[in-house]
């Protein structure tokens, strides 16, 4: 029963890893940018989700909103005003990824001296178990969390399949110089990548916010999983981070049935290193030149 | 005042070479790890087991530290032939992970979350070094020594492979480099010459624990390194100095809490990072000046 | 011995490649070439893009795995060596996009390449100072010896690339199109330099698409198209064919 509970656990925390991950990944298969900050978007979007549904008490719906727009927000702003002036002139992947680190630290420091440094949760019935079964805990929060994903996973896949927008999305991964050939414009196309890829983070982090609950520092947490899922997953891939964000759930969670919770996170980073080493590809990237 | 001062100037000299060392793989060799602080715990761990259980040497003591610290960097630089950037700091976070994992949680040998207390002070040729003064003239003296080794390293043969691999690994390869034994050589030694800040650590301090050798202070030296600018031998120690400056020049300023010194200060060297980056991706020291290797 | 005597004396030929094939899954990139290159001889591959005459080289200096065939340098098989290996038995080339070390300046470029093993230090002799002087002067670089690659003009780029063969002591060269862009007085200075070393016994393959490079240069012309080599000769042999005209420049 213990392995039951703990898989039921672990495909709760796979959909909402699935999303952040699809999100990170979204935006670097795209534009080649190691958005390091992606763990401070998830941040921002839970805090403010906070704020205005627990300390304001504004609506559901209201809060939802504005949590998605600061997202939103937050990713494409610093797109446009931190890298795509490094890019103007330099651009190397370490230059991007110490900028986006920078970011991360900055906004993690802010957000902590305005709530504290410790745990905050948005409290809701929803996330009150019930025993389904003798030992078997669920809340309906478990719920809500894959059927989310679910439902934002065949939204995205609607955009790539059926939009102007998503199709050139996927040609800008593909192959960033040919876009420019098609009249395409990859500046304002990264601009997509960087919205959506935000705004994927806000259903983790609401139901983050509700279940296990916010600290600054949980930034690194996210932003592990999302490299780790997109490398494991394939670079480029979607699906591949999805998958490989269940992947990491399960395993998780699943590792407590054999390890202390401390060792956790090292079963993730064994299984990332793992793959780095003899498959660099992960399930679904492309060939590597290392 | 003395004793405050010399104070810092050890800690400096520790994180000098911590950030020196760093620089090593990654300004040079374009290898980026954020798994340099496990390194620092290993020869600190080392050093404090071996003092604690067998000889308080300090050459013998040292002579481990570098050893084990080498062994172990394969497990870093086993990623690094496979793969580049992103994917390899990735692979580097995992390490650093697994090692504050290990630091925290075996106990007969780290002590645990508690660490290890009651260092006994090291001995060489008949001294022991027990004042603080001892210990910045031995911080002083392995600071200025691992400036020397890396200067002659990079100044010659062995650094201008490295560069050549960072700039083009496949002409590189065209013209008779072994990629492989040069990336694996510059990780090891890296990673020795990183212990050795440890070492000073561990007797300096009497006592060793896991929360100097988390992730936060990998970050700390990658923005010390980034600060002060990879381009050059010197940009290290600088960018070491600024970011150590900080706290001290904040508690000046009367307006800011003590509770949020910390924070301001990460959020200062955060934001220095972006600014850095793209207005000045060299850092402060600047890039390589024209016609000089480093 | 002009090169026209090497050409048919086959004591003297260096690389042999026989029987060699290459697919990559359902491509097939190289179908059964064979060619001997030997000392002292500048041999010209041309064909239309995508002939394979890159991964011809690919595969002589180690970077690509053939599917089947052997290639010979000195009587030795070179089958799954490391590249590193090979370059240090005397092959060196250049690439189509110069891949120059670019943070580092000329003459480190030159110094690096003559520093073949791993030690960590090296001393540098007096030989070797010498050569890269002499290596500078001929390249016309030594005035912009501390200056980083990346800040060089076009042809001093190209005339790096050379450098750096020529400091490493090669003895097969191969060049994948080095000449071209250059203006007419950089490509005198080029010919020149390639024929001399040609003269000091020094094995020469080169990759070209111009027509009038391939005329000074060549001592004889491979024609590579779809993988397979149509036809060796003199240039003036290859280039009146209207048949391999028709297939260079398109009208099957």
């Amino acid at each position: 029963m213990l392995y039951l509970q703990l898989l039921v656990n672990g495909i709760q925390t796979g959909a909402l890893y699935a999303l952040i991950a699809a999100g990170f990944s979204l935006i670097f298969g795209m534009t080649r940018i190691f958005h390091a900050a992606h763990g401070a978007t998830f941040t921002i979007a839970g805090f403010v989700f906070y704020e205005f549904y627990a300390v304001l008490e504004w609506g559901l719906i209201p809060s939802v909103l504005a949590c998605a727009a600061a997202a939103a927000l937050f990713g494409v702003l610093l797109n446009r005003w931190v890298y795509v002036v490094i890019q103007r002139h330099e651009g190397s992947f370490f230059t991007v990824f110490a900028a986006s680190f920078g970011a991360a630290i900055v906004v993690q420091n802010l957000i902590s001296i305005f709530f504290g440094k410790g745990m905050v949760t948005v409290s809701t019935p929803l996330s009150r178990s019930i025993e389904l079964m003798p030992g078997l805990y669920v809340a309906p929060m478990a719920f809500i969390a894959v059927i989310t994903a679910i439902i934002c996973f065949a939204l995205l896949h609607y955009l790539f399949t059926h939009t102007s927008m998503g199709v050139a999305l996927r040609a800008l991964g593909e192959n960033p110089v040919l876009v420019d050939v098609f009249g395409l414009n990859p500046k304002s196309l990264g601009k997509y990548a960087f919205l959506i890829g935000s705004v994927l983070v806000v259903p983790a982090a609401i139901l983050t916010a509700a279940t296990s609950g916010l600290n600054p520092a949980m930034g690194h947490h996210v932003m592990m999983i999302s490299i780790a899922a997109t490398i494991v997953g394939g670079v480029g891939s979607l699906r591949g981070a999805a998958m490989a964000g269940l992947l990491f759930g399960l395993a998780e969670n699943l590792s407590l049935a054999f390890f202390d919770p401390q060792w956790s996170e090292a079963v993730t980073f064994v299984i990332l290193f793992l793959f780095i080493i003899f498959r660099p590809g992960g399930f679904y990237g492309r060939a590597i030149v290392s | 005042m003395l004793a405050y001062l010399q104070n810092i100037v050890v800690l400096f000299s520790i994180n000098a070479i911590l950030a020196l060392t760093l620089n090593f793989i990654m300004g040079y060799a374009g290898i980026f790890s954020l798994a340099h602080a496990v390194f620092f715990g290993i020869g600190a761990y080392t050093a404090a087991y071996v003092a604690l259980n067998y000889t308080d040497s300090l050459v013998l003591c040292m002579l481990a530290a570098m050893g084990l610290s080498a062994v172990i960097s394969m497990a870093l630089a086993l990623p690094a032939l496979r793969v580049r950037g992103e994917y390899f700091v990735a692979a580097s976070l995992g390490l650093q992970m697994i090692g504050v994992t290990i630091f925290s949680e075996w106990k007969s040998v780290t002590g645990g979350l508690g660490g290890m207390v009651g260092i006994p002070s090291p001995v060489f040729l008949g001294y022991t070094f027990r004042s603080t003064t001892d210990f910045l003239i031995l911080a002083g003296v392995i600071l200025i020594g691992i400036l020397v080794i890396t200067s002659l390293l990079v100044r010659g043969s062995f650094g201008r492979s490295l560069m050549a691999i960072r700039d083009s690994e496949s002409a590189a390869q065209a013209y008779g480099k072994s990629v492989n034994t040069v990336k694996t050589l510059s990780v090891a030694i890296s990673a020795g010459l990183a212990a050795l800040g440890g070492v000073l650590y561990a007797f300096y301090m009497s006592f060793v624990n896991v929360e100097v050798f988390t992730l936060d202070m990998s970050i700390l030296l990658m923005a010390m390194v980034i600060i002060g600018g990879t381009g050059t031998l010197i940009g290290p120690v600088v960018g070491a100095a600024i970011v150590m400056a900080l706290p001290a020049a904040l508690t000046y300023l009367p307006f800011i809490p003590p509770g949020e010194l910390g924070t301001i200060q990460q959020i200062i060297y955060g934001s220095a990072m972006v600014i850095l980056m793209m207005y000045r991706p060299g850092g402060v020291v600047g890039a390589r000046a024209k016609g000089k290797s480093t | 011995m002009t090169a026209a005597q090497n050409l048919t004396d086959p004591a003297k030929i260096l690389l042999q490649v026989r029987g060699l094939h290459k697919n990559f899954g359902g491509l097939q990139a190289i179908t059964d070439v064979n060619l001997d290159l030997p000392s002292g001889v500048i041999t010209t591959l041309v064909g239309p893009n995508g002939a394979g005459k890159t991964t011809l080289f690919n595969m002589i200096t180690g970077h690509l795995v053939p599917s089947s065939g052997t290639v010979h340098w000195l009587g030795e098989s070179l089958n799954g060596i490391a590249p590193w290996r090979i370059a240090r038995k005397g092959i060196a080339r250049t690439f189509q996009d110069l891949r120059l070390f670019n943070h580092m300046t000329v003459q480190e470029n030159i110094e690096t390449v003559m520093e073949r093993s791993s030690w960590l230090w090296q001393r540098r002799s007096v030989a070797m100072k010498q050569k890269i002087e002499q290596v500078l002067d001929e390249t016309e670089l030594a005035s912009k010896r501390h200056e980083r690659a990346v800040d060089l003009a076009y042809a001093e780029r190209k005339f790096l690339s050379l450098a750096r063969i020529m400091a490493g002591d090669a003895t097969l060269w191969l060049l994948d199109e080095p000449a071209s862009g250059l203006d007419p007085r950089s490509f005198d200075r080029f010919v020149a330099l390639l024929k001399s070393y040609a003269q000091r016994g020094v094995t020469i393959c080169i990759i070209e698409h111009n027509l009038d490079i391939v005329i000074r240069l060549s001592d004889t012309v491979a024609f590579l198209d779809q993988g397979k080599l149509l036809a060796q000769g003199s240039s003036e042999d290859i280039l009146k064919d209207p048949h391999l005209a028709a297939i260079y420049f398109g009208d099957r």
